[in-house]
């Protein structure tokens, strides 16, 4: 009997696709760029079905790639020809909440903007709010670590989880919990991007609504006076619930899209949102205005009402695919780099841009440093998609370079594994494996992910001689 | 340039390795004694960081101060007092604690079901494991998910893994804060506790402790007198709690309990803290509950693992310290 056969008697013949046709929404996620189809795809509906699944795959070692929404940037998701994918999207019932204790209960397969709206009656929600937040599943946000707008002020998914159940390939149940003795591996699950266990129940923490927000736009002739009012904003003590930076284009593309009032005639521009309690917001907002046009913003405008507050993100809410309009495809990198270094590296980005003639467009969490570059390309040049891997391989080192780090909060994937070998020495990748070993012995659960082997490091390291141009790119580099 | 003291560490840590012996790493040890010379049974050789100390970089704006592990505790919140932040976490001080002790044992102050415990704000550690290898984990950003969150994971290792030398951690806007009380039963304290987190209070504290209701709120916040019975206090009571002492208990055994926020009272109970999420319980046996740590040496582990955790954990441990040449405790 082979393994397909096995998974359709273990869990139904209905949850289980196999047929080229069926699996090809699961060749890949929201890296597109990368493709393959699987050997067939798991559809459990309980628990219970997942741990038969995993004991099935583990009976006849096929690896398991385990998915939520499929909403992820870095092909942490991306099939492996001889894998079966795990989808969780049907375990999707949010179990418990409980609004005195402000805590919730969900299956992984649980959009993570579902959340709020179950808690909204009673002035509570989910804080963590990735850009994808209507799509992905509070399991996939567990697996990459996700971030959001508001995560300067608010935390990341680590900070909101207190609990996670996991499986590993035996079918084994572990709790990880808060309470937890001794070492964190409630920590070490968050970001760990599937190779650990698969995740199949959380508990995450619900803050209540704040009672007032308001946004402050300003305007700035260059790069670097932005970012030095921001710095003077953070430094008066004053934590903005979303500080939001745009370059030029950004600017440009983002009105052009939403015509929401934008200054097109700056060089950058600053969203600053405040929100807490009525009297602190009013204090904040003001006092925000004023260090921004003490550090020389041309122009400030203050949101007075909820509405135009809104209005007012929806240009930035929408900068990526209105960059998107002005070329057939474009790659959005994840670097973070300390905010005293942004300006550097956007005119090392724009060197970049001429060397590979390509155009670029930036977008900043700039609170928490993580720079989002988003590179336009077509992939149907031939070769033009290679130019802007290479192009964003570059990007990452900078990051790297000036003291930050090569994903802020999309992962690693399949797409950073080289990046990977320029953030860590080889020893810090030996712990890597070291702790995936003891997760999964198997080394079945998503295999090939996130951490590159010594030897991908070592080959890409001798090859890096010429110019970064890769010898023998046919070859597979896994 | 190398630094010489880590040269050190990795080189009597190599030694160990060579020598079969075990090394108890140990700060100033204001938690428990956890080296005594004179009474030293087994060949434990003692490494002492209380000497590694220093703020390595500290940028207020970038909200991150990189810290060498032995640094006293009282030392970094004044640096960071200087330049108007603090540790969000509010670490206890018991006299002379290091931020290395702190990270060891994982210890949070009241604030934590409001603004999150220690390892929320571990950003990066640079450590020596048990081969003497100087590795780096994670680094200087607030987000950061390239590769395993290993400098989280460390915290609460109590120098069994790996030895801590250095981390980087985030640091929030300094608050002002003020305390209100209210006498209540113990049982409407801590629904009332619960029920104000849920509002838009800014709160940073919840306690219940001798027949009174504490909370503490930062910031602009409404006015809170006008509520029936509260006054303003000190905000003396937080340390009262934190670091929470054995003696409060008169002669009991203190027990620390982690609950949910909303657990009833539990008998015997001397302070509800954290919110609610901690319990104090002095009494003879210990209390029956999935989260209970025995406090009379402050930090005594459970052991209440799961087979299969304390396998993932026993592996992890293999991997730092294949040759388990830290002491375990």
């Amino acid at each position: 009997m082979d393994v397909i056969k096995a998974l359709e008697r273990a869990i139904g013949k209905s949850n289980v696709l196999s047929s080229v046709e069926a699996c090809r929404p699961y060749e890949c996620d929201g890296l597109s760029a990368y493709r393959e189809q699987p050997m067939a795809v798991a559809l459990p509906e309980t628990v219970e079905q997942v741990k038969q699944v995993l004991t099935t795959c583990n009976q006849y070692k096929v690896p398991v790639i385990t998915r939520g929404s499929g909403t992820g940037l870095a092909g942490g998701t991306l099939p492996l020809k001889d894998g079966v994918v795990l989808g969780l999207s049907k375990l999707n019932k949010i179990l418990n909440v409980d609004p005195l204790q402000r805590t919730a209960i969900v299956q992984p397969g649980v959009r993570n903007i579902m959340v709020s709206q179950a808690v909204e009656q009673y002035g509570l929600y989910y804080a963590p709010d990735p850009s994808s937040q209507i799509a992905c599943s509070i399991g996939g946000n567990v697996a990459e670590n996700s971030g959001g707008v508001h995560c300067l002020k608010y935390g990341l998914t680590v900070h909101n989880v207190t609990s996670v159940t996991i499986l590993d390939m035996d079918g084994t149940v572990s709790v990880l919990d808060e309470k937890d003795d001794g070492i964190d591996l409630l920590a070490l699950l968050n970001g760990s991007e599937g190779l650990l266990g698969v995740i199949v129940e959380i508990k995450i923490k619900l803050l209540p609504k704040p009672e007032s927000a308001q946004l402050v736009m300003a305007a700035f002739n260059t790069v670097s006076d932005c970012a030095d009012a921001v710095t003077a904003v953070l430094e008066q003590g004053i934590i903005p619930a979303g500080l939001e930076m745009m370059d030029k284009f950004s600017i440009m593309a983002a009105e052009a899209f939403a015509q929401v009032g934008y200054p097109t005639d700056a060089e950058a521009l600053l969203l600053c949102e405040v929100d807490g309690s009525h009297d602190q917001v009013q204090a904040d907002a003001e006092r925000v205005a004023d260090i921004l046009s003490a550090k020389g913003a041309y122009k400030i405008e203050v949101s007075q009402n909820e509405q135009q507050r809104i209005a007012l993100w929806q240009g930035r809410k929408n900068a990526f695919p209105a960059v998107g309009r002005f070329s057939p495809d474009y790659y959005c990198m994840d670097g973070t780099i300390p905010r005293s270094r942004l300006a550097y590296v956007l005119d090392k980005i724009n060197e970049l841009s001429e060397k590979y003639g390509l155009k670029v467009a930036n977008v900043f969490h700039a609170g928490d440093g993580n720079l989002h570059p988003l590179i336009l390309y077509d992939a149907n040049i031939e070769g033009q998609l290679a130019e802007t891997e290479k192009f964003g391989t570059e990007i990452l080192n900078l990051c790297v370079d000036v003291g930050g780090t090569i994903t802020g909060e999309h992962g690693v994937g399949v797409e950073k594994l080289n990046a990977m070998c320029h953030q860590y020495e080889s020893p810090e990748l030996e712990v890597f494996h070291g702790i995936k070993n003891v997760f999964d012995d198997t080394g079945l659960l998503n295999p090939g992910k996130a951490v590159p082997t010594l030897h991908r490091c070592a080959e890409l390291s001798h090859m890096h001689v010429h110019n970064n141009q890769l010898p023998h790119p046919e070859l597979e580099r896994f | 340039m190398a630094d010489l003291e880590i040269v050190h560490f990795a080189e009597q840590i190599k030694q160990a390795n060579s020598d079969k012996t075990t090394i108890q790493i140990t700060g100033n040890q204001s938690k428990v004694v956890l080296f005594d010379e004179d009474n030293n049974q087994q060949p434990v050789h003692e490494l002492n960081i209380s000497d590694h100390t220093g703020i390595v970089e500290y940028e207020p704006s970038e909200l991150v101060v990189t810290v060498k592990s032995g640094t006293l505790l009282t030392e970094l919140k004044q640096v960071l007092a200087e330049k108007n932040q603090m540790l969000a976490f509010e670490p206890p001080d018991y006299g002379s604690s290091t931020i290395g002790g702190t990270y060891a044992v994982g210890l949070t102050g009241p604030s934590k079901p409001y603004r999150g415990i220690l390892r929320d704000f571990v950003l990066g550690t640079r450590l020596i494991d048990g081969q003497g290898r100087e590795l780096n984990f994670g680094g200087k950003m607030i987000k950061n998910v390239a590769g395993y969150d290993v400098s989280r994971m460390l915290v609460g290792s109590k120098g069994s893994m790996a030895l801590i030398t250095q981390m980087s951690l985030k640091v929030i806007p300094l608050v002002e804060e003020v305390t209100y009380c209210v006498d209540m039963p113990e049982d409407e304290a801590i629904v009332l506790m619960n029920k104000m987190a849920g509002t838009a209070l800014p709160m940073s504290g919840g306690a219940y402790f001798e027949g009174r209701f504490y909370y503490r709120v930062a910031g602009e916040h409404a006015v809170q007198t006008n509520r029936v019975g509260v006054q303003q206090c000190t905000n003396e009571i937080w340390k009262t709690l934190n670091p929470f002492r054995p003696e409060l208990a008169e002669g009991e055994k203190l027990w620390r309990l982690d609950v949910e926020s909303t657990h009833p009272a539990i008998p015997n109970t001397i302070a509800v803290g954290m919110g609610g999420t901690r319990r104090w319980v002095a009494s003879r046996n210990k209390p029956n509950y999935p989260y209970v740590t025995l406090w009379q040496t402050r930090f005594s582990p459970r052991n209440n693992d799961t087979p299969r955790v304390a396998h993932l954990k026993k592996g992890l441990r293999d991997v730092f310290d294949p040759n388990h040449v830290f002491k375990q405790l």
